[in-house]
């Protein structure tokens, strides 16, 4: 049976080689990184509705569904404050014409 | 790239960019992906609401990240056993390529990126599902789990099950019954997929001292336990159907697949496989079921991708 091939360490300017492509590699996923945050809230900040009380990463709500609910439940108890608000004036104003 | 000598007694070699593809375990990446957009993709069409092409990839991309990392968090810790197995011997780490170290903290580094892409292009919810996925299999699976009981993989089988939630919780920013019963799926798919390979490789196995099931249990039990999983992934392949999920052709494929699976495993438990008497032919009836368990899972979420991505979905409500 053959004795085993001696493996033998890499030498240094391989190693300085194989360590400028790592570095290399890295610097690549470094930029992506950023240009993917950079892209991502761009596209966030331009869907929030800052005037409807929106925020960009987190609405309060671990449950959108819950927010969307809680929301719709808040537009409806204004609108029957604004209906009653109505209906006073109306009321209001058909006693001054009296 | 590394220099040193492991713990092992491998000969040091420098890496290649393949050693770091594979730190990732990229075939089970790929699966989890597909997974998860499936989900993404049947949130869309089940609830009608929308999310930015470019947001929707960067989740996807972030579940990527995730899964490369609870891999690359698991090599780390299992580098011990995966010396000893042949199947696994040949791994980076244990193969002198990547030193531990490198791996751990790639493995935290990317699982805290995969995390922060999901939040800040989803929402705080399917950020938080990918984190707990993450230490699920990173953690609780490769650190608690997978040497103290055979029923690792049934449990563990849940971190693999999250992807098809994150991706619908993505869209949605909540996870309904329709999500959860694609979890349940995945979870009651893993473990005749998993044990029909482990009674292929339970010696190797039983060398590392990995309980798994042929190796605590026997090739009998584990034949048995995957008839039994099989029957009731048959039935909750069937789910979709009733909820609304799935339509006419989910329904075709899941009734097709499902028949298909069963012959597997009912041939499987009446064979020897696994077994001391065991032959070419049961290895290969055992890899039979294993590589149809992997058809199954992309043919049941590709159909529910391509009625719910090609406006195919007929639902059998209807009727």
């Amino acid at each position: 049976m053959a004795d085993p091939v001696p493996v033998s360490a890499p030498d240094e300017t391989t190693l300085r080689q194989a360590q400028k492509r790592r570095n290399a590699w890295l610097a690549l996923a470094l930029v992506a990184f950023v240009i993917i945050v950079g892209v991502t809230t761009a596209i966030r900040i331009q869907e929030t509705d800052f005037s409807g009380g929106d925020r960009i990463y987190f609405s309060g709500y671990l449950d959108e569904a819950a927010k969307d609910e809680a929301n719709r439940e808040a537009e409806a108890r204004a609108d029957a404050l604004a209906a009653e608000q109505a209906a006073e004036d109306a009321g209001a104003q058909e006693s001054g014409d009296e | 790239m590394s220099v040193e000598m492991t713990a092992h007694g491998t000969s040091p070699r420098l890496a290649t960019a393949k050693d770091y593809v594979n730190l990732l375990k990229p075939r089970i990446m790929f699966l989890v992906v597909f997974t998860a957009l499936a989900g993404l993709v049947a949130a869309i069409g089940v609830t009608g609401q929308g999310i930015n092409p470019v947001l929707a990839t960067v989740s996807v991309l972030a579940v990527a990240l995730g899964s490369g990392a609870a891999g690359a968090l698991n090599m780390w810790y299992d580098a011990d056993i995966d010396a000893i197995m042949t199947r696994t011997a040949s791994r980076p780490i244990p193969s002198g390529a990547v030193p531990r170290d490198e791996a751990l903290t790639m493995g935290l580094i990317m699982s805290a990126v995969a995390v922060l892409l999901m939040w800040i292009a989803s929402n705080v919810l399917a950020a938080g599902l990918l984190a707990l996925s993450i230490a699920y299999y990173g953690w609780f699976y490769t650190i608690i789990l997978k040497r103290r009981t055979s029923q690792n993989i049934v449990i563990g089988g849940a971190a693999g099950a999250f992807p098809p939630v994150i991706g619908w919780a993505a869209v949605t920013g909540n996870a309904p019954l329709d999500a959860w019963i694609l979890f349940a799926i995945i979870f009651v798919w893993t473990p005749p997929h998993f044990w029909a390979l482990s009674l292929v490789a339970h010696k190797e196995y039983a060398k590392a001292g990995v309980p798994m099931l042929p190796v605590t249990k026997g090739a009998e039990a584990t034949r048995l336990q995957i008839l039994l999983y099989t029957i009731l992934l048959a039935v909750i392949g069937l789910l979709p159907l009733a909820t609304g999920l799935g339509g006419m052709i989910y329904g075709v494929a899941a009734f097709g697949l499902s028949a298909g699976f069963l012959f597997y495993a009912v041939k499987l438990w009446r064979s020897e496989a696994g077994g001391p008497d065991a032959g070419a032919d049961e290895r290969k009836l055992a890899m039979s079921v294993f590589g149809f368990s992997i058809l199954y899972l992309f043919v049941i979420f590709g159909v529910l991708m391509i009625e719910h991505g090609f406006g195919l979905h007929f639902p059998l409500r209807g009727f």
